[in-house]
């Protein structure tokens, strides 16, 4: 870890003050403090904002906001999300480890960096870590690594899980930043890597997220998160599916789908969405709709089994919304 | 008989943090040393930048290959070399594996120490590594000759043809059976404090053996091994990993020599990955031949590994199964850029009964025959090679009563028959075999005043419970409460009769290695005390003449007087004596066994396994602390089970990195990843064996556990997983 200053900030006003070039927000921590002690990231300054109030689960008729400081395990325990939003809370809760969960928080959470172990380790090239240095993960080992939205440059997988179900939920971002206030889609948040690996979303330097914004979708009631991984305990998804179904007389009326541990950013799949609209809600139609969900997919040397398994794991999480 | 069961007497300690481990010890003036580690596989250092690093602050000195401590020593005594690097570190500029040391720093803190490692700059030449096994075991060598049996070929009978049995045998399977290199990956890091005075060096340093450690570290060093004291009580975990001295306790040794100042060097665990052993790789190629009746005919078991260190062939399949036509071989590949390979628990045993064990699940499938009626079939009741006669075994017995409390009858024969929702379910079973043995070691008794007795031995306790047993047993022998009796262990100050049993906690061989020396110097120690009572001056029983001891007091002319209450009296400070073990008798084998068997669970839509149930039974001759034993073997179990599930460390070839070097990555079973394991023990002291009739526990569990899930796997699934670890991807093919 390299030496840096530190300030802590009671108020927005407070941490936008604090902010400036090369200056890193600390909320939980948990990717923060890990990365500067690997070298990967090394602020020179580091505002802490835990103080600062962005609080509050709070749900109205356009739908559920949760404030940027909120914990992961606060969100995923709480009434106004398990029950409207299944799918959000059983993200949360295959998210890294209970301990890890009580210090995240939601702002920190969509802001953690990818978990590819070159990004990780200063000692080798990353086009994401280090511009223009080229990137390991092509010619390395790369069975976890992104099968959707790659490019020469990276191939890197998004790691929450919780981006993934609030993509399928349409979710919006809050931010503040010096130049005042603005929302943002978090489908148009993320950015894909192409040439610039290093700029993974549109936050800008020294902007905070404030919160997160669900809109109502009553049937999401009807929703899951199903996540593949080698650990059950605890690890990232090799694979994982958000899904929800808005079911009337056993025909899908609508459905939201979308995928992480397969795409750079957290991968929305209208194709499989409308695919399921209007059919039965039966095996043969899960199959059908899932055929094309990877297409598009360039395949590594030890990552070839990633369309598959996204196909299959679509299907897991729509038979047991159907069982 | 009902088996003893006591908790750990040093439980306390541990779970308060009153215990000290190695890196817990803080010494007066003391300084920090961290390592730096090369990033190339292959090559050498053509220049190094350290001015960065000299200018931080708080730097003291910076070892590096042009600037080395001395080790004045040679090499260490024969076995080290064999298992663990023998090259010293900073011996050259060579780099000859990627995370190889490069350099320490030594600073007055140790965030100054790391802070100033980050800023030292390697030149290198790089060299493309030889750090793929996969090419590597194409083109295998014979492997050198040590003086060991390891990596000997085993024939019966000596001009065996085992094609030509294999090929004349009615039923058949051949199959190759693949394992990557897994590390131990111990909780307690590597990490020494050393100190000298007056050319003596006291280390704090965590160690299987403390009087082996402190051999190896005074040849290296050149200074005479009683002039090394190695203090070790608390180990946190060790599988073999800490049975030889590895760089951080030769470096801390070295600097704190060269800087006059106590020095702790303490491994991050990245750096374990590469600067202590590992299990190296290794690829099993089993035949079996049989007649159709199940008979064995003929064995072949064709090993390639890195090196003989873990020699599946050896260790395992010699105590298996009866066959006439054996052969089983070992091919290494050697000077390959990779880490050194060493020991880990259940050292060829483990990679070995993987192999074996799938296999024969695989016959019994090609049989049509229940696998444990194959098993039972080949019943061994003396050693395939050299016909030496099982002491006790009561496998057959495992296998029974396994099969009973596990219900086994309800198992399909059908494999991807049985489904629970979107689950299938399969069962699979194995045997675990371990050898057992124990070396003539020394203990020492000692009564005091206070009323307690010392039990001491230079052995270890690596969370292994041998605390705790040797006070039981020090209770047993002189008949008094466990609180009077308190042990010692984990220094080379202590007893150790100097022959293979400096090695101390290896093998699983601790308990039975103690255990009988105990009982042998408690005798001793209570004729001393007898001799002192009538003897010593202010004894009440001086000139009696019929003095025996009986449950702590000495009894004699009508009176009796407790031996704390004499010492007093007698104003002694204490009164011991030291006995030492009686060798093994070698007219027999002896082994420990185990029977087990797993359920499996897979998703049917995406692949993950999960472990669902497991059972075993044990015949490890007598259990002397129930509760301890059966923590040896659920963490044995689950030990083996993570080679299945979970372990691989993933070297990339191209570089000779491993991916995969830290805790994030390298994935092991946590409490949620398993689930309530059925442990039985059968109760058959092996009184051969020792008087105190223990065999060996703690690596028995990891024994075939793999193959238990794998073979489980192929029921739930229809599909044979060959590689290990067994991941979703392989399942979803
Ligand atoms: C062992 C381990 C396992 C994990 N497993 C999973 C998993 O399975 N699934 C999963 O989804 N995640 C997983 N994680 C990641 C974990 O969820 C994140 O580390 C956590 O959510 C980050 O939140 P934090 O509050 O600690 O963020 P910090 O570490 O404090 O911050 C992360 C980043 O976000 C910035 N930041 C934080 N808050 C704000 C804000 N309000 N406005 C602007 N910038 C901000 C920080 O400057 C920093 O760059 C795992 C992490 C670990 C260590």
């Amino acid at each position: 870890m390299r030496p840096y200053t530190f300030a802590a900030a009671r108020s927005v006003g407070e941490a936008l003050e604090q902010a400036r070039d090369g200056s890193a927000y600390l909320a939980g921590g948990t990717t923060l403090v890990d990365l500067m002690k690997l070298e990967v990231i090394s602020p020179a300054h580091v505002v802490d904002i835990t103080a600062v109030p962005l609080r509050g689960i709070r749900a109205g008729a356009k739908g559920l906001s949760i404030g940027a400081m909120e914990r992961m395990a606060d969100v995923a325990g709480h009434d106004l999300v398990a029950g409207p939003y299944p799918m959000l809370a059983e993200a949360l809760r295959q998210s890294a480890s209970p301990q890890i969960r009580n210090m995240a928080t939601i702002g920190g959470n969509l802001l953690q960096r990818t978990r590819c172990g070159y990004f990780r380790d200063p000692a080798t090239p990353c086009n994401k870590r280090s511009p223009g240095s080229g990137c390991s993960a092509v010619d390395g080992h790369n069975r976890s690594h992104a099968v959707l939205g790659t490019s020469d440059a990276c191939v890197a997988t998004h790691p929450s899980d919780l981006a993934v179900a609030l993509i399928a939920l349409d979710a919006r971002l809050s931010l503040r930043g010096a130049g005042g206030e603005r929302s943002l889609r978090l489908a148009d948040f993320y950015r894909l890597p192409g040439s610039t690996p290093h700029q993974e979303n549109e936050l800008r330097p020294g902007e905070l997220i404030t919160g997160v914004a669900v809109p109502a979708l009553p049937w999401a009631r009807r929703s899951t998160y199903v996540k593949v991984r080698d650990r059950q305990s605890y690890d990232f998804a090799l694979c994982s599916a958000a899904v929800a179904v808005n079911v009337r007389g056993g025909v899908i009326g609508e459905a939201r789908v979308a995928a992480g541990g397969v795409g750079t950013r957290p991968w929305r799949l209208p194709a499989v969405e409308q695919a399921l609209k209007g059919k039965p809600m039966r095996l043969e139609t899960f199959q059908a709709a899932v055929e094309h969900a990877a297409d598009g997919s360039r395949l590594l040397s030890r990552n070839a089994f990633k369309p598959a398994l996204l196909r299959r794991t679509i299907v897991r999480a729509l038979v047991h919304l159907a069982g | 008989m009902a088996q003893p069961t006591m908790d750990r007497i040093d439980a306390r300690a541990k779970v308060t943090g009153a215990a000290k481990y190695a890196s817990d010890h803080n010494l007066p003036a003391m300084v920090y040393g961290h390592m730096v580690t090369s990033t190339i596989g292959n090559g050498r250092i053509v220049s190094m930048d350290l001015s960065a690093a000299r200018a931080a602050g708080g730097v003291i000195e910076i070892y590096t290959p042009g600037n080395r401590p001395a080790f004045r020593g040679t090499l260490p005594p024969p076995l080290a070399p064999v298992f663990a690097e023998a090259r010293h570190p900073l011996a050259d500029s060579e780099i000859h594996y990627y995370g190889q040391i490069v350099a320490m720093v030594v600073a007055e803190t140790i965030e100054q120490a790391r802070d100033a490692a980050a800023l030292i700059k390697v030149t290198y030449t790089a060299l493309p590594p030889k750090s793929s096994f996969e090419d590597a075991k194409q083109n295998p060598a014979d492997p050198p000759v040590t003086g060991l049996p390891l990596g000997q070929p085993i024939k019966k009978p000596q001009d065996v043809d085992i094609e030509t049995a294999l090929a004349a045998s009615q039923v058949r399977v051949e199959e190759t059976y693949d394992i990557p290199p897994r590390h131990h990956n111990m909780m307690e890091p590597h990490a020494a404090v050393a100190a000298w005075q007056n050319g003596k060096l006291t280390i704090y340093s965590g160690t299987q053996g403390p009087a082996a450690h402190a051999l190896e570290l005074a040849t290296v060093l050149g200074v005479q091994p009683a002039d090394v004291h190695v203090i070790s009580p608390y180990v946190g975990g060790a599988f073999g990993g800490k049975a030889f001295t590895w760089a951080p306790a030769l470096l801390a040794a070295a600097a704190a020599l060269a800087l006059a100042r106590p020095v702790k060097v303490v491994t991050s665990r990245e750096q374990l990955f590469t600067v202590t052993g590992h299990r190296a790789a290794s690829s099993q190629t089993f035949g079996l031949g049989t007649h159709r009746d199940g008979r064995l005919n003929a064995i072949k078991h064709h090993t390639t590994s890195q090196s003989i260190v873990e020699d599946p062939g050896y260790r395992t399949t010699p105590k298996y199964y009866l066959a006439p036509n054996v052969d089983i071989r070992l091919m290494v590949t050697p000077d390959m850029n990779l880490p050194t390979a060493t020991i880990m628990r259940a050292p060829g045993d483990e990679a070995g009964s993987f192999a074996l064990e799938s296999a024969m699940d695989e016959l019994a499938v090609r049989l049509g025959m229940d696998p444990i009626e194959l098993r039972m079939k080949n019943y061994l009741e003396s050693t395939l090679i050299e016909a030496k006669p099982y002491s006790s075994k009561h496998l057959d017995a495992c296998y029974r009563v396994g099969a009973e409390r596990f219900g086994w009858s309800r198992r399909s024969t059908q494999p991807a028959a049985v489904t629970d929702g979107d689950w299938q379910v399969g069962l699979g079973m194995s045997t675990a075999i371990l050898d057992s043995g124990r070396a003539s070691t020394t203990v020492r008794v000692t009564f005091r005043p206070n009323g307690t007795a010392t039990v001491g031995c230079a052995t270890s306790d690596a969370g292994t419970g041998m605390w705790t047993i040797m006070a039981m047993t020090g209770a047993r022998a002189l008949e008094v409460p466990v609180d009077r009796i308190r042990p010692a262990l984990g220094d080379s100050g202590l007893p150790v009769a100097g022959n293979n049993d400096i090695y101390g906690a290896v093998g699983s061989a601790a308990t039975s290695t103690v255990t009988p020396a105990i009982l042998v110097a408690a005798k001793e120690a209570i004729g001393k005390l007898v001799e002192h009572a009538t003897t010593a001056a202010g004894s009440p029983l001086v000139g009696a003449g019929d003095v025996r001891y009986d449950g702590g007091r000495l009894v004699g002319a009508g009176t009796s007087v407790g031996f704390g209450e004499l010492l007093t009296l007698t104003r002694t400070a204490e009164v011991g004596a030291q006995g030492t073990s009686a060798p093994l008798d070698e007219s027999h084998a002896y082994a420990s066994y185990a029977a087990h068997f797993c359920e499996v669970r897979v998703n049917r839509w995406t692949g993950d396994p999960r472990l669902g149930r497991f059972t075993t039974v044990v015949d490890a001759g007598a259990i002397l602390n129930a509760k301890t034993a059966r923590n040896q073997i659920t963490g044995g179990v689950l030990f083996g089970l993570a080679a299945a599930m979970f372990e691989e460390g993933k070297v990339e070839g191209a570089t000779g990195r491993i991916s995969n070097a830290n805790l994030a990555d390298y994935l092991l079973p946590v409490n949620a990843d398993t689930t309530e394991i059925d442990v039985h023990f059968l109760d058959h002291p092996d009184t051969r064996l020792s008087p105190t009739g223990a065999r060996g526990i703690g690596e028995l569990g990891t024994v075939g556990a793999a193959a238990a899930f794998a073979n489980a796997v192929y029921n739930a699934t229809g599909k044979r997983i060959r590689t290990l670890p067994i991941t979703p991807d392989k399942l979803l093919a």
